[in-house]
């Protein structure tokens, strides 16, 4: 009977090592401890056994029998590790492969994205947006703003006309109008909006631009806060590292007139080809409004002040991407767009 | 404007570098756009003679010459010109020269004979008539005078100099004139500008005795001097009078046209000579044209005008165009004995319609446009008049002639300077301004709050009204410098920054759009008939009624688009051709509609436009009611068959939310598509995003999750073809069942095997729960039932077997 159990527990053993997959496993268990298994049997001949004989042979049996289910178990784990190991293996992926997406990404125009990060800064300020019509009345566009008819500075800005009172704006200023005669002051507004100019289509004209105007009325604002909020604001979509040049210009609708300028983006200052050489990039034009213009629209101008600045969304956004032909920005090549 | 430095140096000592000054003129308000040299890319060009002429061996019109560039050897240049001789003075560009155009000059073997250089034509100088005489001869440039040989070609033709060329303001009209800009050169290089002093001259006689002048129009014309000079000697003017036209881009002509051109450029106010023999009975008639009339001016056109247009006339016809050029029957020419000067102030605006009618610029006209001053008008004909006698060209008769209806009287305007330290938030005294307005020569005296500025006669765009104080606060703040303006914060009250909520619903839009995959398109806003006629839009659609343009660019952009379409399938046409990938795109912009006598009505589109195999009316419409699931406006949309021209009949719509119509959607006409260029079926929507807006739902409200178990189930019918899948939606919604019916969604449409002819199986999902309790087996067969007979009754519809 101890023979008998030890070649059970050898042979066991032996079959164990050599299972190779959990089926093989099973098989051993079945045939060891299953209703007819090696071990089984002798457990059900202990019957036979004398009473003292039972106690040491049982204990022997347990013995045996606990080793075994013990080995088996371990066997099994082992054989379920390396199945998944190889499973794993089997199911390995290039993960360089491109991702899939059931909805192709789509792309907002350039023009946009820069238009939205100028206004942002700038709703950040306190401005609020403010729009008015592409066709617009000649005594907006011109007249209230302190170009009355036959003003040279009107030839500053070769109109497209509708009819002698209508003209499609040449700039946002309209707004500043509309604004006087509508809002209550005091006001911070920013008039985005299409513009329209005789201009030839070519590398950096077109017909068709876009505008973003800042205008702000108050009873005590001056040239130095005007000054203030566009370094302000420059720094905001430009970057703290940007410098400003605030220089004297003209324009019939503010005096003082500055141009602004800022260091440029490309070559920060030391001169390129993109600012020509002069490390300078000149981005837009304000001034503290000019007294005509808020007396034609109903304000007194010693009790009120305003100042505004106008800059062109397209030339920023040529300017931040690297854009060298504006005719891109109006011809909708897929190619373009999805590169923004 | 072009400044040349050697003008300049008369009246200032310049002692900075042409970089520094540029700075320094662009913190005074003049941008100089470019540094010039007189004769741009020339380089290692210089005087030689030729010594020897021989003819080349192997070729029959090449000559060797021998040029003596005053170096130790002389050159051997071979040239194919035909007009070189022997002792000649000629541009000689040595190895290594730089020509017009970039080229440049080495050493070569010309038929097995070496030539050491090139000699040039006035053209490979970059050099006109104007510049240099003979510069546009055919041929080699024969230098006119004696020349140290070897001196540089730049100072050989007096084109040595630097230009300036500064872009002007238009509110800066008396710097179009050399003596206005050294006045701001000086006050930049903070120097004091003395005012040239003009030599009067007395002359014989009186002028009134030779001439007279009668203004019609002194509105037109506010002042017009004449002058009369006899026993004219017509010459070439003096070298340096040559050199100094030509440095500005004028060509000498002869000592009377020089000298009116000259005063032109040194104090900006045009001037005209006429031959005095000329003018019928001595009588100038400053009047409007007649209708029709015609005058031959100075270039050889004849000029139709009309009564806009101002002339310069004796009783017997036209002797000249007013501001924009003299008259050919007048001209002065070598046989000329007796000149009339005019020295006028004619009115911008006119001129400038004259020029418009005429279609005509000139030198003088640009001029009279920008704005020319009455008291610069009597200098300017003092020192023409200086100038004459100065080059002996004739004997000056006494006397102006002068018709002025203009107020020359000395300006004096109220200046409250505490205000203009308020608007530029500086701290300035009195007596600190009356000093900086003295460096702008401008002079002014403090009277307790009021400086009273006496403002110089050329200063015109300093005015005398409300805009006085913020005029001189500009002049303080050239001079204080713009850079000394501490930047500081807007006080006053606090405001609360945001974007309307047009402009946020705007945003939201388009990133709905983005997020369906659609690229952004920006298209013009002009469109043209044919394009209207291409999209079928006829006579009885709104949108045939287009805003047009009086001066647009051609036909085809000659009006303000109606629908967004045109542009939509341009972008989508060159996205096919150009095979670029993407059929997804949109576009939120404005058309406008010329059904309004005042502004025309504007209106916020937004255009979606799908092209490609994967996409349809459907995978179009998905978009659009994904937009109108996140606008919360899904179930009050409905889609009505019918729409515009541009789409085909059968599958277009017109899309109603809450009954009102606010866009629509189809598959673009193959006609309108074909008219394009777009190879492939396109599907378009537009619609109002105003509407959209006014539409929308704002604010939403939680409704409790279930707590019950939702049930799904699908039912499909059989229906006739022309019951429509939103009918069929309609009834089973409507169905009278005793419990909450849900998310009822058409999955299938089958048509085919087992299905009647004429007939239609079209499956559907819902789903059934209660709020109150878990369903039922019966509750749910109950519902099915019901809804079953609904459609029975209402479409006679049958459960699918």
């Amino acid at each position: 009977m101890k023979d008998t159990l030890e070649k059970i527990r050898l042979n066991t053993l032996e079959s164990l090592k050599n299972a190779e997959d959990e089926a093989a496993i099973d098989a051993i268990n079945l045939a060891v401890f299953g209703k007819n298994g090696s071990l089984t049997e002798i457990l059900k001949g202990m019957g036979k056994l004398s009473k003292e004989e039972r106690a040491a042979v049982g204990q022997l049996v347990n013995g045996v029998k606990k080793e075994l289910e013990k080995e088996l178990n371990e066997r099994k784990a082992e054989i379920a590790a390396k199945m998944q190991e190889l499973r794993f293996a089997k199911e390995a992926i290039d993960v360089t492969e491109p991702g899939k997406i059931s909805m192709p990404e789509g792309h907002l125009h350039p023009m946009t994205q820069t238009y939205r990060e100028i206004r942002d800064a700038l709703v950040g300020m306190g401005f609020t947006t403010y729009e008015g019509p592409e066709v617009e009345y000649d005594d907006y566009n011109f007249t209230k703003l302190n170009l009355p008819l036959d003003h040279p500075a009107r030839d500053m800005q070769d109109t497209f006309y509708v009819n002698d009172k209508v003209v499609l704006r040449t700039h946002t200023s309209p707004l500043e109008a509309r604004a006087l005669l509508n809002l209550k002051p005091p006001f911070r507004l920013i008039m985005p909006g299409r513009v329209f100019r005789v201009d030839e289509v070519d590398a950096s004209h077109s017909p068709v631009f876009m505008q973003m105007e800042g205008f702000v009325v108050d009873k005590d604002l001056t040239l130095a806060d005007l000054k203030g909020t566009l370094l302000t604001f420059i720094h905001a979509v430009f970057g703290e590292d940007v410098k400003m040049r605030f220089r004297p210009s003209y324009f019939p609708f503010t005096e003082p007139s500055a141009e602004v300028d800022v260091s440029c983006t490309l070559c920060g200052g030391k001169g390129c080809r993109l600012c020509k050489g002069t490390g300078w990039l000149e981005i837009l034009g304000s001034g503290v409004t000019n007294p005509h213009e808020l007396e034609n629209c109903g304000l007194d101008p010693k009790e009120w002040k305003a100042f505004a600045f106008g800059l062109g969304v397209d030339r920023i956004a040529s300017l931040k991407y690297g854009i060298t032909d504006i005719r891109l920005e109006y011809e909708n090549d897929a190619r373009f767009l999805k590169q923004f | 404007m072009k400044l040349p430095l050697k003008w300049l140096k008369e009246y200032v000592d310049f002692n900075v570098t042409p970089e520094k000054f540029v700075e320094l003129m662009m913190w005074r308000g003049f941008e100089i756009a470019d540094i010039e040299d007189e004769m741009p890319g020339i380089s290692n060009v210089v005087v030689g003679r030729i010594e020897k002429i021989e003819q080349h061996p192997n070729a029959d019109k090449l000559k060797i010459c021998t040029l003596n560039i005053g170096a130790e050897e002389n050159l051997i240049i071979i040239t194919g010109a035909s007009n070189v001789f022997e002792g000649a003075l000629v541009p000689v560009a040595v190895d290594g020269a730089a020509l017009a155009g970039g080229v440049v000059i080495h050493p070569t073997v010309m038929r097995g004979v070496e030539s050491f250089g090139m000699l040039c034509s006035g053209q490979e100088l970059g050099l006109t008539e104007a510049d240099y005489p003979g510069a546009e001869v055919y041929g080699i440039l024969i230098l006119q005078e004696d020349h140290p040989l070897g001196q540089t070609i730049q100072e050989a033709v007096g084109l040595n100099d630097i230009v300036f060329d500064i872009e002007l303001t238009p509110n800066r009209a008396d710097c179009i004139s050399i003596i206005g800009m050294c006045r701001e050169a000086a006050a930049a290089l903070g120097q004091k500008f003395v005012e040239p002093a003009i030599k009067q001259v007395a002359g014989e006689g009186d002028a009134k005795d030779y001439a007279s002048v009668q203004v019609m129009d002194t509105d037109l014309c506010p002042r017009y001097i004449g002058r009369v000079v006899k026993d004219i000697k017509i010459a070439p003017s003096p070298a340096w009078m040559q050199k100094k036209l030509r440095s500005v881009g004028l060509r000498p002509i002869n000592n009377i046209v020089d000298i009116t051109n000259y005063v032109m450029i040194e104090y900006g106010q045009p001037m005209h000579a006429f031959d005095f023999s000329c003018i019928t009975d001595g009588q100038i008639i400053v009047r409007r044209g007649n209708e029709g009339e015609v005058v031959k001016t100075l270039d050889g056109k004849e000029r139709t005008v009309s009564p806009n247009v101002l002339l310069i006339a004796d009783p017997a016809r036209g002797v000249g165009i007013a501001g924009v050029m003299g008259g050919e029957n007048s001209e002065i020419t070598e046989g000329t004995n007796t000149v009339f000067f005019e020295s006028a102030v004619f009115k911008g605006s006119n001129i400038r319609h004259t020029t418009r009618e005429l279609h005509h610029v000139t030198d003088a006209s640009a001029r009279f446009v920008k704005g020319v001053e009455p008291v610069n008008t009597q200098l300017a004909i003092d020192r023409a008049i200086e100038l004459v006698a100065e080059l002996g060209a004739g004997t000056v008769i006494g006397g102006n002639i002068d018709v002025c209806a203009a107020d020359i009287s000395e300006r004096v305007i109220n200046v409250d300077w505490k205000h203009v330290n308020h608007i530029l938030n500086t701290d300035i005294s009195a007596e600190d301004m009356v000093k900086m307005l003295d460096t702008l020569n401008i002079s002014a005296k403090v009277e307790g709050d009021v400086l009273v500025v006496t403002v110089p006669h050329y200063r015109v765009d300093i005015e005398s009204s409300i805009e006085s104080d913020w005029d001189i606060a500009e002049e303080i703040a050239r001079v204080y410098g713009y850079y000394n303006i501490e930047p500081t914060l807007m006080q006053g009250d606090t405001f609360r920054g945001c974007l309307s909520p047009e402009t946020r619903h705007e945003d939201q839009v388009k990133d709905m759009c983005v997020a369906m995959g659609c690229y952004e398109m920006y298209n013009y806003n002009f469109t043209g008939p044919a394009a209207l006629n291409a999209l079928r839009i006829t006579e009885d659609d709104e949108k045939y009624l287009a805003v047009k343009l009086m001066n647009p660019f051609g036909e085809d952009q000659s009006l303000m688009r109606t629908t967004l379409m045109a542009g939509m399938l341009n972008t989508v046409a060159l996205n096919c051709n150009r095979k670029t990938g993407h059929g997804r795109f949109f576009e939120v912009g404005n058309v406008h509609l010329n059904n309004n006598p005042d502004l025309p009505e504007e209106r916020k589109m937004l255009g979606l436009i799908f092209t490609g195999a994967e996409e349809n009316f459907f995978t179009l419409k998905g978009v659009i009611e994904y937009l109108f699931r996140k606008l919360g406006m899904a179930d009050r949309a409905e889609y009505v068959p019918g729409g515009s021209q541009f789409f085909q009949p059968g599958q277009k719509a017109l899309i109603k939310v809450d009954g009102q119509v606010i866009g629509e959607m189809g598959a673009v006409h193959p006609e309108t598509r074909k008219a394009f260029g777009v190879p492939q079926a396109a599907y378009a929507a537009e619609l109002s995003v105003k509407k959209l807006f006014e539409l929308r739902e704002n604010g939403k409200t939680y409704k409790a999750i279930p707590k019950y178990p939702t049930v799904p189930r699908d039912i499909a019918v059989v229906v006739d073809e022309c019951v429509t899948s939103a009918q069929v939606a309609a009834a089973i919604k409507a169905a009278p069942v005793k419990v909450l019916l849900e998310n009822v969604e058409l999955f299938d449409v089958y048509r085919g095997t087992g299905i009647p002819e004429g007939k239609k199986s079209m499956a559907y999902s819902y789903t059934v729960r209660a709020e109150d309790r878990t369903l039922t087996d019966e509750d749910i067969t109950d519902a099915m039932n019901t809804i079953i007979r609904t459609l029975k009754e209402t479409l006679n519809a049958d459960l699918r077997a």
